[in-house]
């Protein structure tokens, strides 16, 4: 059974349809990307894999049960999106910021215990980022944040594990940092969905990738099969040979 | 070049990140932040409880007639009399009195808090959201047409300026609504709009007073935020109507902390964020009308306290709640000592000590932690 299936989903904001009729499926325990031009609706698609945003059409499968009619707290156990974009007014700390992923856990008169302190630390164990713990959340940098923001999510103790673009604004080298955090969580057992900006990133690293164009069709299969010069100039208007990786 | 990033070498995520102090930067300041659990909760709370046991007996003995104070913890605790006018002082003046600013200065402090919370600004407060607006509109109707009537020891004034905060917050939650939403940023905009348009509608019962005599001088004070000298009763039913606040407040404020990462965020983490608004709106804004049912429109304890005491010791607003209870009661109890012994025997708005006393510390505070806040 796999980890995720869509089935046929559509939505939009208000009249204006983003996603339309999207049909794949995300095997357990494989690391997914998902790539496509700006405005494509990669993060509306990941917004709706999270829950957060009821999808208008089809049906969102999160290992054969359907995602939305799950009570609120029992699917943010299994599923985590780590969001792009992710301000936090006030000076929280790191410590701070990650144990509100023990929420789905607690309850009116449940506070944190033992096994919630456990699982944020093993948390930030996984990102390496146990020694920012008392850290100000807005004074890391680019990098640590991005550390954090998925230790957030690991605190959830997820079976699914979304990202909407976790590589952007990081250099090269918290970028390789960050893809080896992902294969190592994948063989923790996690399953691992991407939103990927920068397509060099893919090959290699993902085993296997959606190509959302915009309108809302989408090409899956192996990053060989997915990822030719053809396909790509097609899905991002990008005239053939002006581009690197459109040299074929 | 695909190659070449793949194959920077670059070390395994398992890599020790450098050793990193446990407390950020800025720890040279008195009131640096402290991360969770460097100061134990229960040591501040006990040392502020002390402090606010001590103002408080200081500010009972301070006044036109000077009360000792080891007189009057006799008088407490051992039983010993004291004269008749003195006991009167004590239990019929001073006491209710200074009683009554510590509950003001813990309500507005609290609700400050929730309002700064919820909106995930350090500007919001009761003002801001348009609770004290309603209050204040509710309270001028009370001096100026019913000045007379009371119920369970509150007057007129106070009890519609209770409703007024509560109603206004309905109204404005109402027009922040929209297909079952609310947004923040919507509730605050709708909240200012409301605020200022009754806040300044109060101009109206100062100029058009019909006893020219008292009432628009009653009205003005009143919007200056005047601590009266509350009858016991009176303060009976604050002190527990400020318990209840405080009982369901507490597990609010794990909402709040959880809502500091957004609406959105929230919600896929399993919160009712809907739900929880409703209930911070509510408990914040019952808490304003009942400071203004006994201390007037008293601006500025509400916004400076959960500054102060987020300064001292970090957002977490679970362990803000107590401690910021405490410090605005003790802040209240100290200027409106100030306002009616500084120039003695006129007295001046506490609002307008508050001002005085708290704007200054509030920069000074601002500059020697020289952490921006940002939004």
């Amino acid at each position: 059974m796999p980890m995720l299936e869509l089935r046929g989903v559509g939505f939009g904001y208000g009249a204006r349809p983003v996603l339309a009729d999207l049909s794949l499926r995300v095997e357990c325990g494989e690391a997914a990307a998902l790539i496509g031009p700006n405005g494509a609706g990669k993060t509306t698609l990941l917004r709706v894999l999270a829950g957060g945003l009821e999808p208008s059409e089809g049906q969102v499968l999160l290992e054969g049960e359907p995602l939305h009619t799950l009570p609120r707290k029992e699917r943010a156990r299994h599923v985590a999106l780590v969001p792009q974009g992710f301000d936090v007014p006030f000076e929280f700390t790191v410590e701070q910021i990650v144990e509100q992923g023990r929420s789905p856990y607690l309850g009116l008169l449940r506070g944190m215990m033992r096994e919630d302190r456990l699982a944020v630390d093993r948390a930030l164990a996984l990102t390496d980022a146990s020694g920012l713990r008392h850290r100000i959340f807005n004074e890391l940098s680019g990098g640590e944040r991005q550390r954090v923001k998925i230790a957030l999510g690991l605190a959830q103790e997820p079976k699914l594990l979304l990202l909407d673009e976790p590589t952007q604004n990081l250099d090269i080298g918290r970028q390789v940092e960050l893809l080896d955090l992902l294969d190592h969580l994948r063989h923790e057992g996690l399953t691992v969905f991407a939103s990927i900006h920068d397509l060099h990133l893919v090959q290699g690293n993902f085993s296997a990738v959606h190509l959302l164009s915009p309108g809302g069709a989408l090409v899956s299969g192996r990053p060989e099969e997915v990822m030719t010069p053809r396909r790509l100039a097609d899905a991002f208007h990008c005239p053939p040979g002006r581009h690197p990786l459109l040299m074929g | 070049m695909a190659a070449e990033v793949s194959n920077a070498g670059v070390p395994p995520i398992a890599s020790p990140t450098p050793g990193l102090p446990g407390v950020g930067a800025g720890s040279g300041s008195a009131l640096a932040p402290v991360a969770a659990g460097k100061v134990r909760l229960a040591a501040v709370v006990v040392l502020l409880t002390l402090v606010l046991g001590v103002a408080v007996l200081v500010s009972v003995s301070l006044g036109a007639y000077r009360l000792a104070v080891r007189e009057m913890l006799a008088a407490l605790f051992r039983g010993r009399t004291l004269s008749p006018m003195q006991h009167a002082i004590l239990f019929q003046v001073r006491l209710p009195r200074v009683l009554a600013s510590a509950l003001v200065g813990a309500a507005l402090s609290v609700s400050g808090l929730m309002f700064q919370g919820l909106f995930r600004n350090p500007m919001a407060d009761p003002y801001i959201i348009g609770a004290s607006g309603g209050a204040a509109v509710g309270a001028c109707i009370g001096i100026v047409f019913l000045a007379q009537w009371s119920l369970l020891g509150f007057s007129a004034t106070a009890l519609l300026a209770f409703a007024g905060a509560v109603l206004t917050m309905f109204v404005v939650y109402g027009l922040a609504r929209t297909r079952g939403r609310s947004s923040g940023v919507t509730l605050l905009l709708a909240g200012f709009a409301v605020g200022m348009m009754l806040s300044n509608s109060t101009y109206l019962f100062e100029i058009f007073d019909p006893n020219p005599a008292t009432g628009g001088r009653i009205v003005s004070a009143w919007l200056r935020g005047v601590v009266g000298v509350p009858e016991w009763r009176q303060l009976a039913v604050a002190a527990a109507m400020l318990a209840a606040a405080l009982v369901v407040a507490y597990p609010l404020m794990r909402r709040l902390n959880t809502l500091a990462l957004g609406d959105e965020y929230a919600e896929r983490l399993g919160v009712r964020v809907e739900l929880a608004r409703v209930g911070i709106v509510l408990v914040g804004s019952l808490l304003t009308a009942l400071a203004v049912s006994l201390g007037g429109l008293i601006s500025f304890a509400g916004l400076i306290v959960p500054h102060v005491t987020r300064l001292w010791l970090g957002p977490d607003h679970v362990r803000l709640l107590p401690v910021t209870a405490l410090a605005g009661a003790i802040f209240l109890v100290v200027t409106d000592t100030a306002a009616r012994t500084l120039f003695a025997p006129m007295e001046v708005p506490v609002g307008v000590v508050m001002v005085f006393v708290g704007g200054p510390f509030f920069l000074y505070l601002l500059r020697k932690n020289k952490r921006e806040y940002s939004l």
